[in-house]
């Protein structure tokens, strides 16, 4: 049996197209709030609060529920771990990328 | 999942609050009625009045793009990008402007519009170090630029008042189209329209 090679492993937690979008877009910004997410995404409202749930319990963002002038304001920010394996991922996706095109030999 | 193109959202969310450079634009119309003494603004403390009413309209316009619009702070590496650019190079313009047209001994005294010249790199500067310059951003500060560069202007005050003219005029018209490209980008959801899986970026 062929040894795995951890190349070709990809952090499912991340990888999801919705979960994915929503890191990435994070780690752009210093923080952005929910509707933002929303919009730069193009998921909706149910879906993204289902992610960052996911993303929040494994600790990979922190979700800030606040009140902006008497109305309900949902701030979301990558965290360091959440920032070093979504860099991490997308270094893996480029790595299997590169991988997939022919040998220009 | 264009990277780029996700930075470029934040930095639209920040810098297309046109509305502020609607209110800049009538700043500078003011300042440049107030310099000609029109009408009541020959006594001083009505120009102070009508600045204080001006800067005034911030918090309410602040309130209603934070109420209205999404949010996001840009990245530490852009504010300091955007920081370099008004630290350096904005310096660099107005000490560029003022070689070309001042009374300074080694200005090179050229018959230009560097009010005009000054504010519309200024502002092709920052525009394009926070976001990127848009065609309407090109098309009216570059067009200040070009029209403060022909060797038409004569020297002294009238010249800069009709600077601050064309470039009051250029950020209210400039600020119009920003507003209208963030409620494009930012407005109301169209929340049906987005299907359930998709996550495009």
């Amino acid at each position: 049996m062929p040894e795995s090679d951890d190349g070709f492993l990809l952090d499912r937690l991340i990888h999801e197209p919705g979960r994915l979008a929503i890191l990435t877009v994070l780690s752009s910004v210093a923080d952005a709030d929910f509707v933002f997410l929303q919009r730069t995404t193009g998921l909706t409202k149910g879906n993204l609060s289902s992610h960052l749930t996911k993303l929040e319990d494994a600790g990979l963002v922190t979700v800030e529920k606040r009140f902006v002038r008497k109305r309900p304001n949902t701030n979301v920010a990558l965290t360091k771990d959440g920032a070093e394996r979504v860099a991490r991922h997308w270094a893996q996706l480029e790595r299997l990328r590169a991988m997939s095109q022919p040998d220009p030999s | 999942m264009d990277r780029k193109g996700i930075e470029t959202a934040v930095a639209e969310n920040a810098q297309f609050r046109g509305l502020f450079g609607v209110v800049g634009g009538l700043l500078a119309i003011l300042a440049a009625l107030g310099n000609a003494s029109w009408g009541p603004l020959r006594h001083h403390w009505v120009f102070v009045v009508g600045v204080i009413v001006l800067a005034g309209l911030t918090w309410p316009i602040h309130t209603f793009y934070t109420d209205h619009f999404a949010r996001a702070t840009p990245s530490t590496k852009h504010q300091v990008r955007l920081a370099v650019v008004v630290l350096v190079a904005i310096p660099l313009v107005i000490l560029g402007s003022l070689w070309l047209s001042s009374r300074a001994s080694w200005s090179l005294d050229l018959p230009v519009n560097t009010t005009a010249i000054t504010l519309g790199l200024v502002f092709l500067l920052s525009i394009g170090a926070a976001v990127g310059l848009r065609l309407h951003h090109v098309v009216i500060y570059g067009g200040l630029v070009i029209l403060g560069a022909l060797p038409v202007w004569e020297r002294g005050g009238e010249s800069g008042n009709t600077g601050l003219w064309l470039a009051g005029i250029a950020m209210i018209v400039s600020g119009l189209l920003d507003h209208r490209l963030l409620v494009r980008r930012f407005g109301p959801s169209t929340a049906t329209g987005m299907g359930p899986d998709r996550a495009g970026v």
